[in-house]
């Protein structure tokens, strides 16, 4: 299949892959951590533990203050409404354009990152929840009551959720670019997207409320939130705590189908890594056949991208429920629905891991061109200079190849050991016996350095 | 009883895996490490996504320091996408030519060339960045070589 032309892309340049030596090096290094984490296990769990120390008054009070909370969610529908409206009125070419840089680099990939160290640093600033809470205030000073809401059928725990994730990645890798680098979705696509976005989650909102939407459905909120989760701060109850890091991931996957968004963030991670390596083949195969079925190429290639992303979520999803079922066989094993959502949080590292090890030089770059030009020149037309920074660029030297190599063997490694911290400590919650809870490791064990070992592979075949 | 035997045997399971890994990534890998030639301009024409082979006849010298001719016809490189490797540091030099005016363009380096029609015209700039690039042509908008910058 020929390369379908495409508009500049954002970053200008792939990273190359990782050299055999450091492949061997990461993967022994992954295979000792597991057996050391083997031996000096614990007996008690360490990070079921949901106290939190309050912090000062005045800065916790401050930082939670009604005021504070209006000018966040300002800023946040301030800057969702500038990239919406560089996306409908700037350029077309996504590098110069403000909204794709911003939605798809600077929040997607930046919050994460800040969560896990921080906590929810996302919900203050989401923008949909901010209007929610606006309109409901509304709504109870005008109606004097609250507003009603349906009951959210729990059942349906955070699916909606999980698929909203995917849809989102495929808007960026699929549907966007086929065939071209990174993200080369339209910035009017992006834009509209946004837009109809906005609109079935304010209607979502309205009908299952704000604070029940941000937990189980609204992407945004779920997919940070679930990073968030790994971080040391945390608000409750009007006060800003400090807790044991990693300690809050047990708890948020307590709701139904949290495993499926944990599983679906890394399934598209893989799809996006592969597709470059090991996928390049196969997926040029099928586009070929579908194009001599008589379809378009651009069509091809969607269907195709589609077909096998699903495919890496579904295989994703299989060695997961292979770790679960090895861990039902145990002795003492608690139900199998209870397990699955029980060690889902334990792949959240995991999932970090993969997005700093794809994405980090992207975002690095990325963030400079955010920074200089896009912040001066939102809407790429040359006509704006807000901060003087118009003319700048990207200094694509300040990460050489071997700064990024380290940094995504690096970011697999300790990905996967506080995966296996956390699938040990749960399992001595779950098996009163220590003995059997170790037994039930070696499942869990073998999954990570499945997922581990797959991180390092793409990295060492991407592109080459 | 099994404690110990089932660390064993997930430690034979864990190995046999790396072993695959290493293997199958060997296998992917050799033909790209063994290419280094010391010349410039190693140049290695790789499986090209089109399929349609037929190496240009100036890029078949394996190793020798000789500049690559990239030909394009009709908008699109002949042999497909050229993979060129160079070393961080050095130059990066290679001559296109086309049978139509183009424009050419590396993408990072943000380096341009016109490329009058049927005239060899010869890149030549410092590898300074590492990393994997494309070169596109403006016009028809294909891209015609991967440069592969290494440290």
């Amino acid at each position: 299949m020929t390369l379908l032309p495409y508009a500049h892309a954002l970053v200008a340049r792939e990273d190359l892959p990782i050299p055999a030596w450091l492949f061997a090096w990461g993967a022994s290094i992954v295979l000792i951590a597991s057996f050391f984490a083997l031996s000096v296990a614990w007996r008690e769990p360490r990070f079921e533990d949901d106290r939190r120390r309050p912090l000062g008054g005045g800065l916790s009070k401050v930082l939670l203050e009604l005021p504070t909370q209006i000018l966040c969610g300002a800023i946040g529908v301030f800057l969702l409404g500038v990239a919406v409206y560089a996306g409908l009125r700037g350029t077309e070419a996504p590098d110069r354009n403000f909204a794709i840089t911003f939605l798809f680099v600077t929040v997607w990939l930046g919050f994460p990152v800040l969560g896990a160290f921080l906590g929810d640093v996302f919900r203050p600033f989401n923008p949909w929840r901010a209007v929610g809470r606006v309109a409901g205030a509304t709504f109870s000073a005008i109606a004097g009551q609250r507003p009603r809401h349906l009951p959210y059928p729990e059942a349906l725990g955070r699916w909606p959720a999980a698929v909203g994730l995917i849809a989102f990645v495929w808007l960026e890798i699929v549907y966007g670019p086929s065939g071209g680098i990174a993200v080369a979705l339209s910035p009017d696509d992006a834009a509209v997207a946004a837009l109809v976005y906005s609109g079935y989650t304010l209607a979502m909102m309205a009908l299952f409320g704000v604070e029940k939407w941000c937990e189980r459905g609204e992407v945004f909120s779920v997919y940070f939130g679930m990073f968030g989760s790994l971080g040391c701060f945390e608000a409750r109850e009007g006060r800003l705590g400090l807790r044991r890091p990693l300690a809050a991931a047990a708890r948020w996957a307590t709701l139904p189908a949290s495993a499926a968004v944990v599983v679906a963030s890394i399934g598209t991670t893989v799809f996006d890594g592969a597709r470059e390596g090991p996928l390049e083949g196969p997926t040029g195969t099928v586009g070929d056949w579908l194009v001599d079925a008589g379809l378009g190429e651009i069509a091809a290639a969607r269907i195709v991208d589609t077909a096998f992303m699903l495919l890496c979520v579904a295989a994703i999803w299989l060695v997961y429920e292979i770790g679960v079922r090895g861990m039902a066989t145990v002795r003492g094993a608690p139900p199998l629905g209870r397990l699955r959502r029980g060690f889902a949080h334990t792949l959240i590292p995991i999932a970090l891991a993969y997005l700093i090890a794809h994405y980090f030089s992207l975002f690095i770059f990325q963030e400079q061109a955010q920074f200089t030009y896009l912040l001066s020149d939102p809407l790429g037309t040359a006509t704006t200079d807000l901060f003087g920074t118009a003319s700048g660029g990207i200094d694509y030297g300040v990460l050489s190849a071997n700064t990024i190599w380290y940094v995504q063997v690096g970011a697999l490694v300790v990905g996967h050991v506080i995966g296996l911290v956390l699938a040990h400590d749960r399992a001595t919650a779950f098996w009163g016996d220590y003995r059997q809870a170790a037994r039930s490791q070696y499942w869990m064990l073998a999954v990570m350095v499945a997922f581990t070992c797959l991180g390092l592979y793409l990295l060492s075949v991407a592109n080459s | 009883m099994g404690s110990n035997l089932g660390r064993i045997a997930l430690g034979i399971v864990a190995v046999a895996a790396a072993v695959v890994l290493f293997v199958v990534l060997q296998g992917d890998d050799g033909s790209d490490t063994e290419n280094g030639g010391g010349g410039d301009a190693a140049v290695k024409v790789g499986t090209p996504p089109t399929g349609n082979g037929g190496e240009d006849e100036k890029a078949g010298g394996q190793g020798k320091p000789a500049v690559p001719t990239i030909v394009v016809r009709n908008g699109a490189p002949v042999g497909g996408v050229q993979e060129l490797s160079f070393e961080a540091g050095e130059r990066i030099r290679f001559d296109v030519r086309s049978d139509s005016a183009d424009e050419l363009h590396v993408h990072g380096y943000d380096v341009e060339r016109a490329l009058p029609a049927g005239k060899t015209v010869r890149v030549d700039f410092p590898a300074s960045i590492e990393g994997l690039f494309e070169a596109e042509l403006h016009e028809s908008g294909e891209q015609i070589a991967e440069l592969r910058i290494e440290p």
